[in-house]
């Protein structure tokens, strides 16, 4: 008996860690579950040629404007020295993190949460030393802002924009007149978002879909 | 009906844990480096009274794991903490290690952000994969105490069924093999880009060396195809002999390297603690007639080695099996009771301060303002990573970084873009020392692309001296390099 819930535990730990490779290796519903993260090893995946970090600022009744991450008891540094908000890159969990701080701190009434990027080359991270070593321009790091999300002051999602970089490759694409001529005299007069909803139906959430349909109407 | 046998073999031969002693020994302590800063922040990160962050919310399923409210998330986390203390001491080892995976993984599951990350998921597999195994009938409390107990004369059972560490050492293979099928799917990972943008991203720890190797893509090239060939070899070759030896050292030198080039500490602590269950028990038979080999020569350390080993069972109560699973009970509840008090004393958001809770942090109006307008287009000069010089190729990669040339050389001028980037039209100009165009060269360089490369003959008709190699896009320059030429020689 023993030995069959052995052979039986061992089959059935292969049997899931292998579909987790075949999945990724096919890329067939790699991300279906969150289970999955669990059976998938797809460390170090992406890049990006540009550093991020989020800032979380609120907006009082009187107009001013309250930083709300870090909250003002101090931040958590998961990995090194960067504060947990700025780990969360799909912007899902940035409400939660402010809304805590309105809760445990005295302040006016907050109207409106914005949840803005911040990005520059990466670059530029180089320490002074090495960058002269390497380059014979002085550096001249410079920031892009661009606003990710706007909350009202209970967090309810007024507004959701793609990330900077995606908005930035949006821009790079259509830095060509024949085919943005070409995409606006295709364009349907609705576009619904099938076509994405098609591809993945599990993880098409309202956010994507107004991201669609407004990148869509913005032309 | 042979593989068969030798099937059964691989997974149910009997055997002395003493690898999976070891990774249970090692690995709680490496994660208690991980947990302990976060008991600080527990009721923050993994509770419904903070801003958990669960993972399932990132794919719509948000109610997949309850949240805890926060003194129950100071429990949980004191309980995982005291588990992981528990397993390492060998203390109720199979009781403490399903608590401990149990908590890690729902814990994990609460913070996607600042606790659950690819490491924290093989620690999960390994401490599962030990809280199945007999990794505590050895080298434990437990296993002092049951002997003690034991009539005189008898012997306890030492060897088990090697399954699970076979699954141990088969799910890092797998890791390594799912990694590999990362990099497959990523070309910027074998012409250096990636790793070169990852040793110069500010998200883990310093890493110094990391961000100057950044800047030779040939060590960059070459260690991409050693790596992969090592990570598709390693399930297949890492079973004994030699193939045993370089694959774990191979694998103890990358994940090495992973701390020196990228700033990553956890990671590569946590894959040589699962390593550990490639340790055999003609291993430690091995070492300990090294070490008693040393002691009978007279070293010192290797004698104050075996008397600590010898002298670590009477560090053991004496008290019976039945009273160490009564005391660990009490000593749990006593642990999760005080953890709760002491956090809630440690009043983490300040609400119970002589002064009131926290105000709010004003922001410069100005400052403000500026983050919000909206993002301008990427700077010229931001698409551009790096413009170099010289004259070998390696894959896509310039390699070697000159100032000097001869007449006859061919001098390659290669600069390095970064995404995005529309289509663009890069010129790159050879210019003489009072700055005249002496020769124009352009490059229509599509989006995906990340390289353009241009080659010039170093011929007679140019005179020797200073040139500078200029590199103009979108109607301004962006950089140039000096270079001297010479006659030939």
């Amino acid at each position: 008996m023993k030995r069959w819930l052995a052979a039986g535990t061992i089959a059935a730990y292969l049997s899931v860690m292998f579909y987790g490779v075949a999945a990724h290796a096919l890329n067939y519903k790699p991300n279906s579950h969150p289970t999955m993260y669990f059976i998938v090893w797809d460390m170090f995946c992406g890049w990006s040629a540009f550093s991020n970090r989020t800032h979380v600022i609120g907006q009082g009744e009187s107009g001013r404007f309250y930083q709300l991450s870090p909250a003002p008891w101090g931040e958590f540094t998961p990995f090194g020295d960067l504060g947990r908000q700025h780990y969360d890159p799909f912007a899902n969990h940035t409400a939660d993190m402010a809304l805590n701080t309105l809760r445990y701190t005295q302040h006016e009434p907050i109207q409106q949460i914005y949840v803005v990027e911040e990005a520059w080359a990466k670059k530029f991270n180089l320490p002074d030393d090495l960058w002269n070593r390497r380059y014979p321009e002085p550096k001249q790091p410079y920031s892009y802002f661009h606003l990710r999300q706007v909350l009202a002051g209970n967090g309810r999602e007024i507004r959701r924009n793609p990330n900077w970089f995606a908005w930035q490759t949006q821009q790079a694409v259509n830095d060509n007149p024949r085919l943005w001529a070409a995409a606006r005299q295709e364009q349907p007069a609705w576009q619904m978002p099938s076509a994405l909803a098609a591809r993945d139906p599990g993880t098409v959430g309202l956010p994507q879909m107004q991201t669609t349909v407004l990148s869509a109407t913005a032309q | 009906m042979k593989s068969a046998k030798s099937m059964e073999r691989f997974f149910f031969a009997e055997e002395v844990p003493c690898g999976l002693a070891l990774a249970r020994i090692v690995l709680p302590l490496v994660l208690l480096l991980v947990m302990v800063p976060r008991w600080f922040h527990a009721r923050e990160l993994f509770s419904s009274d903070g801003a958990a962050a669960p993972l399932a919310i990132n794919y719509g399923i948000p109610d997949m794991v309850p949240v805890p409210n926060g003194t129950m998330a100071v429990a949980m986390t004191t309980l995982l903490v005291l588990t992981l203390i528990t397993s390492s001491l060998g203390w109720c080892t199979r009781l403490s290690l399903v608590i401990a995976t149990v908590l890690y993984v729902w814990l994990n599951l609460l913070d996607c952000l600042g606790t659950l990350t690819k490491y924290s998921v093989i620690a999960s597999h390994g401490l599962f994969l030990l809280s199945l195994s007999n990794c505590g009938k050895i080298w434990s409390i437990d296993s002092v105490l049951k002997r003690r107990a034991a009539p005189p004369g008898t012997s306890l059972p030492r060897a088990f069924p090697a399954w699970p560490r076979r699954l141990m050492q088969i799910m890092v293979g797998l890791v390594y093999i799912g990694a590999a099928f990362t990099k497959m799917h990523t070309p910027a990972f074998f012409s250096g880009d990636q790793m070169r943008q990852w040793m110069i991203t500010n998200v883990n720890y310093a890493n110094p060396f990391g961000e100057y190797i950044s800047f030779y893509p040939g060590v960059l090239v070459v260690s991409a195809y050693v790596t992969i060939v090592w990570e598709v070899l390693f399930l297949f070759t890492c079973w004994k002999g030699w193939g045993r030896i370089l694959m774990i050292s191979g694998g103890v030198t990358f994940h090495l390297g992973t701390t020196l080039l990228l700033g990553l500490y956890i990671f590569p602590a946590v894959c040589c603690c699962i390593y550990l269950a490639f340790i055999e028990e003609r291993d430690i038979e091995r070492l300990r007639g090294f070490v008693q080999r040393l002691s009978q020569r007279g070293n010192r350390l290797a004698g104050s080695l075996q008397s600590f080993a010898r002298q670590i069972p009477m560090l053991v109560p004496a008290i019976t099996p039945r009273q160490a699973g009564s005391i660990f009970a009490a000593v749990s509840l006593i642990t999760v009771f005080s953890g709760i008090e002491l956090e809630h004393q440690l009043d983490p958001f300040g609400t119970r301060r002589a002064e009131g809770a926290y105000q709010l942090v004003e922001l410069d109006p100005i400052e403000v303002e500026t983050k919000l307008q909206l993002s301008p287009r990427i700077r010229e000069s931001d698409k551009f990573l790096s413009f170099d010089i010289g004259s070998q190729m390696l894959g896509d990669a310039l390699v070697n970084h000159r100032d000097t040339f001869r007449h006859g050389d061919t001098l390659i001028a290669q600069c390095v873009l970064v995404p995005p980037h529309e289509d663009m039209y890069i010129h790159c100009d050879l210019h003489d020392a009072d700055d005249n165009v002496i020769d124009q060269v352009g490059q229509v360089v599509e989006r995906r692309t990340l390289r353009a490369t241009y080659a010039f003959g170093m011929f007679g008709s140019l005179q020797p001296g200073t040139y500078f190699m200029v590199i103009r896009s979108g109607g301004q320059e962006i950089t140039r390099r000096p270079f001297t030429l010479l006659d030939s020689r």
